[in-house]
């Protein structure tokens, strides 16, 4: 049997493995332990030097404080104004052209499903200046109806090819049989087709989340001031106004980072799944 | 108006919106213009199902077109002018970037972080899969592996300032300096050349994980007879990696390579908020990103450079994505 258990391997590897792994896991994870503990600490013990050890009681007031003194509650607010309605839109138009592009067979099929798997290539740097004038000529700039139109249009690529190539790898007999029946293409999509691309629909929409909570180009290029700025953007501003109050920085900094990483925890099996799909598909 | 509501309407707009546009659409196709009855219903029938799919793809397309294709044209017309946009200046733009030096600070370290960030996260991702395939705890160890990769970059960097920081007190690798005996406490992000390095180490620990899980799916997928006849042959385990399972998950160790590689050309986040782009750090995402707001026709004329050193790429993932399609 391969690969063979490490039980049943000689007794050092054993020991390597049961001792070197543990220790890089630790290693890999100081920063952020690091950060945690800091977090917890409270600003009496920071300014006795107290740094490394382990906090005098574990200070909660520290993200209390962090909600209290600073508009980080409305930054995480609208950093989920932004991201669900994205999420939505950009699923629910891929499924569409992931259907459109899967099932019918017409000239510029190819031509367009390249395009859209270079527009999700493009370095993002080349749209900067003439989508930050187009908001600007919309009335758009600084808001958040702005942004998440924006990163709509711009999910739509790569959610696209991942539709597409999912409902590729359906079995097409169930499409034909229902035509042969005499149901229309609505009603296949709709009772069909879309039922059996749920754990697409997870996948992508776990995918999507992460990707538009942590983005922080297009929150600067198209957002100014806590009203509309999405966590990233404010998590660095915030930095900048906390110099030195390190428990400050680290409590904000994990409040920031807390809704993708329960997000992956909770939805991990689909997280990895969608990586997969899109990677090597 | 309470703003959960307005954004619960918004959804809801939106959601039936799309598919009042798809269903009124396709009825509208299929009774009115060209219904399957009259003179010559089969060629009807034929009619719509070549208008069908572009009705399927028409709101993407149109807005894939409004923020995607317009962009591409405009900013490359827009980097021939000069600073206000009021005056054509053909290459201008181009000729004094080559002349700054600071831009080919930026270009050499661009440089730099293509050649080690995607090969470095690769070869941790593969080492990570190949060790935790075979413990009993190893799912758990690859969740935490992964975890930084839920993070954003401005968070991760703000997380790795903890490491950086200047000061034997909050710096941890001051403080295992000052531990060691060593002098006064350095400013590693200001050491020259190396500080190059200690950012690339923050995107590496980030897509170390997603190098991790693909990798390990397709270490997963490698045939087990493979591996029984090369153990049955009496292969050593470095044999078992090098010559049995790696030639057999090549296409995909190239996939995750050039994925990281495009990832790398496009990132600003990481330099931008730990050094601003000082000390000799400037990538070129990061150079474009001090012209923002100052000078449109030298962003635009960066974003070029950019768009070409990221084709080659581009190009050669497109024909592999290709490949597989036939």
């Amino acid at each position: 049997m391969f690969p063979r258990p490490i039980q049943q391997t000689r007794v050092t590897t054993q020991i390597a493995y049961r001792i070197a792994l543990p220790v890089a896991l630790i290693i890999w994870l100081l920063p952020l332990l690091g950060v945690a503990m800091t977090s917890l600490k409270p600003a009496s013990d920071l300014a006795k030097g107290n740094y490394f050890g382990w906090p005098s009681h574990l200070a909660f007031v520290n993200y209390a404080d962090v909600f209290r003194n600073s508009p980080i509650a409305q930054y995480i607010l609208n950093s989920f104004k932004v991201t669900i309605p994205t999420v939505i839109g950009a699923v629910a138009l891929s499924c569409m052209t992931g259907f459109a592009l899967a099932v019918y067979r017409f000239r510029l099929n190819l031509v367009i499903f390249f395009i859209f798997v270079a527009g999700n290539f493009v370095p993002f740097q080349i749209l900067m200046v003439p989508v930050r004038d187009l908001t600007l000529q919309l009335g758009l700039y600084n808001t958040i109806t702005g942004l998440a139109l924006f990163h709509i249009s711009f999910q739509t690529g790569f959610c696209t090819l991942f539709m597409r190539n999912f409902i590729r790898a359906l079995p097409s007999e169930l499409i034909e049989a229902a035509r042969v029946e005499g149901v229309s293409e609505v009603k296949i999509f709709w009772y069909i087709v879309l039922p059996l691309m749920r754990p697409a629909i997870a996948a992508l929409s776990v995918l999507v989340f992460t990707f538009i909570w942590n983005d922080y180009f297009w929150a600067t290029v198209l957002t100014n001031g806590s009203s509309t700025q999405p966590v990233t953007a404010g998590l660095y501003s915030l930095n900048g106004q906390w110099v030195a109050q390190w428990q400050l920085v680290s409590a904000g900094s994990l409040v920031a980072a807390l809704p993708p990483v329960l997000m992956f925890f909770a939805m991990q099996r689909h997280f990895i799944a969608g990586l997969t799909l899109g990677a090597v598909k | 108006m309470s703003p959960l509501l307005q954004g619960a309407i918004t959804i809801v707009l939106g959601v039936g919106g799309c598919v009042a546009y798809f269903y009124l659409s396709n009825i509208l196709l299929d009774t009115v213009i060209f219904p399957a009855r009259g003179r010559d219903p089969g060629r009807n029938i034929n009619r719509a199902n070549m208008v069908r799919p572009w009705l399927f793809l028409a709101p993407a397309i149109f807005a894939a077109g409004l923020y995607l294709a317009y962009p591409v044209f405009g900013s490359f017309y827009r980097s021939l002018f000069n600073r206000d946009g009021n005056q054509f200046i053909g290459a201008g733009n181009y000729f004094a970037l080559w002349g700054d030096p600071a831009f080919r600070r930026a270009l050499l370290n661009n440089f730099l972080w293509v050649l080690v960030v995607p090969a470095a996260a690769t070869f941790l991702g593969l080492l990570a899969a190949q060790l935790t395939d075979r413990l009993r705890w190893g799912n758990i160890a690859k969740s935490l592996i992964f975890m930084p990769m839920a993070i954003s970059f401005v968070g991760a960097s703000l997380i790795w300032k903890f490491v950086y920081a200047n000061n034997s007190q909050i710096g941890l690798i001051n403080a295992i300096r000052a531990w060691l005996g060593f002098g006064a406490p350095i400013d590693p992000l200001q050491i020259p050349f190396w500080n190059n390095f200690f950012l690339m180490v923050i995107l590496i620990w980030i897509q170390t994980g997603f190098a991790m899980v693909i990798l390990s799916a397709a270490l997963r997928g490698i045939p087990e007879e493979t591996v029984e006849a090369a153990v049955i042959d009496g292969a050593n385990p470095f044999q078992i990696f090098f010559r049995i399972k790696v030639p057999q998950i090549m296409p995909t160790i190239m996939v995750v390579w050039t994925t990281i590689t495009i990832l790398v050309l496009k990132i600003f986040d990481i330099v931008y908020t730990t050094t601003g782009g000082n000390f000799g750090t400037q990538i070129l995402p990061s150079y474009m990103m001090s012209y923002m707001f100052r000078d449109d026709g030298r962003a635009t004329a960066v974003a070029m450079v950019i768009m070409v050193v990221v084709l080659p790429v581009m190009v050669w993932n497109i024909v592999q994505a290709r490949k597989e399609l036939r």
